[in-house]
Order: structure tokens, then sequence, then C-alpha cells
């Protein structure tokens, strides 16, 4: 035991992926990749030109009619092979994922999995797929659905799960017969890269799915080009907003899916050393940084003695958390995957003892296992004493920072909950099924748990998301995601 | 060393299926009359890893609390596997049931660690420690057996 070996040796050159061909860029703007935990450049990443966006759109929209005219079962059968080839890389896609990002090594595993059963699901899209008919809808005549698919989809993935989100869309769409385009995080595309390199091993044809590194500007040819026929977004609320405004000026379908502020209530017949557990992994999993993270820790009740046994237990599992590089098996918790999110992680911390919360544990100062510059790292953070207007309580932190509140009954924590403008995950913890169900029945969320810390939904279900966590109709995976790709036409025939 | 997260579990559960193979395989080669059967539990042990590692590699996702499900002391479970060049067959057998039974109670407490995890994990682990059980049965009538 020990860290593990670090798949990626040199500085890499970055590519990008159109039409079934590596190309450089002729950009001269690149970015370097950073691994968060030792700082070394693991790569540089082009911003790629607006004609090299244009040619992967191009791309995409040539390949489009005879992709759609292959079979769901030829298609699938593409990602039945990429699926073997996802297992037979996992471990030095799961390292990857934790050299760019930062995650400990449990956590990028758990990613990949997560990536893996996305495809493994859109390969039953021969199923999934089907329409509906009902004959005799007047005397001799019948009417049917059939699905069909669009044309070219485009995905804007997000920095904190580099692997795995592009893959909440990019299997249904090709297995529906759209072809797809993805412009991964420039902060860490790199094993957004070698997934590319493994669907070109797996046979897809050129053209149906497309690699273009790059940045906002990226993002808005994408956004904007009237041969995109929906987008997929995952990011910050901010900019999923004007994603969403532009994607319905100009006519396309979006999925867009943002910020949070999650609560999770813990209720005084809990079970305290297993929702600790849920806890530690809900509030310091993934250092903070995913929008399905606890946030702020309702602990409901006027049982002083509830209160104070789950509080020490909380803060006694988070101090023993050990911090330090996602390589080293025994690590807890990664580095923040940027400066720039320690920074806004920082912010916040000194934000919240400014309001006058009390601090428990302070993560500014923190013991990081191992030598490694302290560059990105923030300890895991508890506050106690917050109350649900102070900022810390209200704004989006996405770092290693968790607020202990208290209300003085379930219906006060629920309420509070649903005063907040996001509405994308809430977890009970209780033993009550009434109060359990009385929470999933009222709370204002997308995603639900009982006496569960992270509420990400499988593949074959909806990721849901409400308020301001979500905009859009329909939501990514599952049979939503089917609807998403696919236009329904119906026919009505009558034969003479 | 106290062990947290899934990954060192893991590569504890490897490192003890490997080391005590390397032992069975170093008595199959000191003790011809038994020799397949002390093969057979080599292969056994790399049988087991595989169903471990399909356990854990199958189940594992970001949402479960693999970084925080396991306080297990490592040195707890040190497996002593070098032999003195003449050691006797009831002294090699003595060690074996020592290795077992060692292994057998790193499964039961890794199983009982992770049974909020997903159901596959602590099952496979509960699997291996009964096979576990067996393979001690049958180590411990070789020993009443004498050579």
């Amino acid at each position: 035991m020990g860290i593990l070996e670090e798949p990626i040796k040199e500085a890499l050159e970055l590519k990008n992926y159109i039409n079934g061909e590596w190309v450089e860029s002729k950009s001269e703007e690149r970015w370097d990749v950073i691994n968060p935990a030792t700082r070394k450049v693991l790569a540089r990443v082009p911003m790629s030109t607006k004609q090299e966006v244009l040619s992967a759109i191009e791309a995409a929209k040539e390949a489009f009619p005879e992709w759609r005219r292959t079979t769901p079962l030829a298609r699938v059968r593409c990602l039945f092979r990429l699926r073997e080839l996802l297992e037979k890389n996992f471990e030095r896609l799961s390292r990857i994922q934790t050299m760019e990002h930062g995650k400990t090594i449990d956590e990028s595993r758990g990613e990949t999995r997560r990536g893996i059963e996305m495809v493994e699901v859109g390969a039953g899209i021969p199923s999934l797929m089907m329409g509906y008919n009902l004959e005799d809808i007047a005397t001799a005549i019948d009417e049917y659905v059939i699905y069909q698919p669009l044309g070219v989809f485009a995905n804007l993935a997000p920095f904190n799960f580099p692997f795995m989100v592009p893959l909440w869309y990019s299997p249904f769409a090709m297995a529906t017969g759209n072809t797809f385009i993805v412009k991964p995080s420039p902060r860490d595309p790199i094993s957004q890269v070698m997934l590319a390199e493994l669907i070109e091993e797996a046979g897809f044809p050129p053209g149906v799915y497309n690699l273009v590194h790059g940045g906002a500007e990226a993002a808005q040819i994408l956004m904007e080009h009237p041969d995109i026929k929906g987008v997929t977004f995952v990011g910050t609320t901010s900019i999923g907003r004007e994603v969403y405004k532009k994607c319905g000026e100009t006519c396309k379908r979006s999925i867009i899916q943002v910020s949070a502020k999650n609560f999770l209530v813990v209720m005084p017949d809990a079970d305290i050393p297993a929702t600790v557990a849920a806890l530690l992994t809900s509030f310091f999993g993934n250092t903070g940084q995913r929008c399905l993270s606890g946030a702020n820790l309702v602990i409901a009740g006027k049982d002083d003695g509830f209160y104070k046994r789950l509080l020490n237990a909380f803060v006694e599992g988070t101090s023993k958390i050990k911090v330090g590089y996602g390589l080293d098996e025994s690590v807890q918790m990664g580095p923040m995957q940027s400066v720039d999110g320690k920074e806004r992680a920082l912010k916040y911390i000194n934000i919240g003892i400014k309001e006058g919360a009390k601090s428990i544990l302070d993560g500014r100062k923190t013991n990081i296992s191992g030598n490694y510059p302290d560059a990105c790292f923030v300890g895991p953070t508890i506050f106690e004493n917050v109350t649900p207007d102070m900022t810390i309580a209200r704004e989006e932190i996405f770092g290693p920072v968790a607020n202990v509140i208290r209300t003085k009954d379930l219906d006060e924590a629920i309420e509070m909950a649903n005063r907040s403008n996001y509405g994308n995950a809430a977890a009970i913890f209780t033993s009550n099924g009434k109060a359990a169900r009385e929470f999933q029945y009222r709370v204002e969320c997308g995603n639900i748990g009982i006496n569960i810390g992270i509420v990400a939904p499988m593949a074959f279900f909806p990721f849901s998301g409400m308020k301001d966590s979500f905009f859009g109709v329909l939501h990514g995976q599952g049979r939503d995601a089917i609807r998403f790709f696919t236009e329904s036409k119906v026919v009505i025939q009558r034969w003479f | 060393m106290i062990l947290n997260t899934c990954s060192q579990v893991m590569s504890l559960a490897n490192e003890l299926e490997k080391k005590s193979a390397l032992f069975y395989e170093d008595l199959a080669g000191r003790f011809p009359q038994n020799k397949e059967l002390f093969l057979s539990l080599t292969k056994e042990n790399d049988h087991y890893i595989t169903q471990i590692e399909r356990a854990y590699y199958g189940v594992i996702t970001d949402a479960f609390e693999g970084c925080f499900a396991f306080n297990i002391n490592s040195e707890t479970y040190t497996l002593k596997t070098e032999l003195a060049e003449k050691a006797s067959y009831s002294e090699v057998l003595g060690r074996a049931i020592e290795i077992e039974e060692k292994i057998i109670k790193f499964y039961t407490e890794a199983a009982e660690q992770s049974k909020s995890l997903m159901a596959d994990i602590p099952r496979a682990f509960r699997m291996v420690s009964k096979k576990r059980v067996n393979r001690l049965s049958v180590l411990k009538s070789l020993l009443d057996q004498g050579e």
C-alpha cells in the first residue's frame, strides 16, 4: 500500500478528435492542465479556433444521416465494445481522474463505474427507444408514435466529474442515432481524451463522436450554431441561465444542471454511526465539489443530548479525515481542483466567521499527508450556530464546508430547505417512516435521499433537479434522456 | 496502520491472498505427498481475489461511503509466512492454521464494517471467509492425522 503508480509520466499535448481523426489545434492559446495535489503539469490543452469548432459541427452533421440509418442493434454493438474497453482500462482511467481532478482513488473508481453504467443503459436502446401504437383509432385507421433522432448534440462539461458527466448524455445520444460533440472542461480534459480514444477503438464511425477543446468561446459557438439541435450543460446557475437563454433563442433543446445548496436533515431517532459515515461522504467526498454534496446539516428537534452526540461524532469523524494526494490509498479527501476553487472556499470560510458562525473545525490550515504544496488544499470545515440567512447557508460554496443549523422540528427544517433558491438534493436521516414520507412529499428538490448522503440517481433513473438547480424540461439519464435525444413522430394510417 | 478506505482494504485483501498463496506454493515444494492439495489452495486464493475485486469494482460508486467505510488495523493481520528450513510437517500445518484464522478474522471484520455499503462487498467478504472456514477444517484434520 502507498502511492499508486501515476499513469501520466510526462506532459501531454492534447488534440481535438474530429471526424475520426486526431487533429492538432492551430490555436496558439494553450492552458496547462495541472495536477492539483502535486502541481505538476499533466498536459497542455488548446483553446480551439472557431474554425476547428465549426469543423467538428460539420463532421457531426455529415455523419448524422448515415449513423441514423445504422440499425439500433449495430449502434449499440459499438457501445458494447466501448463498455468492454472501459472495463479493460478501468484503473488507468480512474487514476487519470485522480491526477487531473484531485479526487481520491475510491472516488475516481466510483466515477468510472458510474460512467460505464451509462454506457450499459444506453446499450438497451433497441428496447428503450420503441414507440407505441393503437389500432383502430377510427374504423380501420391506426396511429403510432416513432421516436427519431434529431441530429447533432453538444455537451459542455464541468470540471468536477470530468469523466462521468459527458457520459450522462453521449451513450444515450449516440445510441438513439444522433451524433455528438463534447467540449471537456479545460481544467481536466485528459480522461475525456482517453474516452475518445476508446470510442475510436470501439469502432464508432468518423464524425459520430467528436471532441473539441476550448473555453467559453468554443461553448458560445456550440450554443449558437443552428446545426446543433441540443445542448447539455453542467455548471453554475449563473452561467447555466445564460446557456439556457441562448439555447432558447436558437430554438435548441437543453438540459441545464446547475448549482445547489443541499440540506441534510437529521432527526433525533437517526442511527448516529451510520448517519455520520453518510454525512462525511456527503459533505467532504469529492472535497465538496459536487452538486449533490451536503451543504447545510440541519439537526432537528429539541433533544440537546442527541444534538451533542451527533455533532460530537460528526466532528470527531471529520477531524480524522486524512487529506492528501488521491493516489495515496489511505487519503480520504483530496485537494480542491484548482487554486481558484480553494480561494473561493476560503472566502466563504472567512465570511462565515465574519457573520458570526462558530468555527468548530477550521480547514484554512490543514495537515496534508505527504510532502505536497498546499496551493489547492483546504481542510474539512464545520460551522456551528449557522442561521439560514447567513451567506454560507445560502450560497453555493463548492468546497468541504458543513454548516450546522438547529431547528425545533421537521416542519421548520422543511420550510427552511424550501426557502432556498436551489432544489437539487435533500436528505433526511431518520428511523421514522412517517417523517421520511413527509420530507419526501414536501421538500422541493429533484433528488431526495432517505438515509442516503449522496442522492446520485442510477443511470436508469433521471438526474432530477428543481428551482435554480435545473433549467429545462427533460433531465439527463434514464427514460428522460431517451426522450430528450429523440423527437416523437406520429403516424396515422389508413389503407384504401 | 489504520485502514479507512475501500481501496486500502482491497489492497490488504489482495496482499493477504497473495502472501498466503506463496506460502502454500512453498509447502507444495516441501511436501510432495500433499503437493496437489497445496497447489489447489493457491489456485483458490487467485479465485478469491477475483471474486472480491469483482464485487468492489462492480459496485463502487461515488455515492457510497468508500472513503469512510472501514476502521481496520492492518497490523492485526500481518502474516508470518516465513518457515525455518527444516520446519516439520506439523509445524507448517500449525502455521497454515494460524494464517487461515487471521485471514478469516480479517474478512469477518471487513464484512461487518462494510455492511452498510452495497451488499456485494460484504457478501463477497463473507463468502470467502466461509470457504476459508472449510479450508481450516481440512488443515486441522491433516494436522490431526499427522504425517
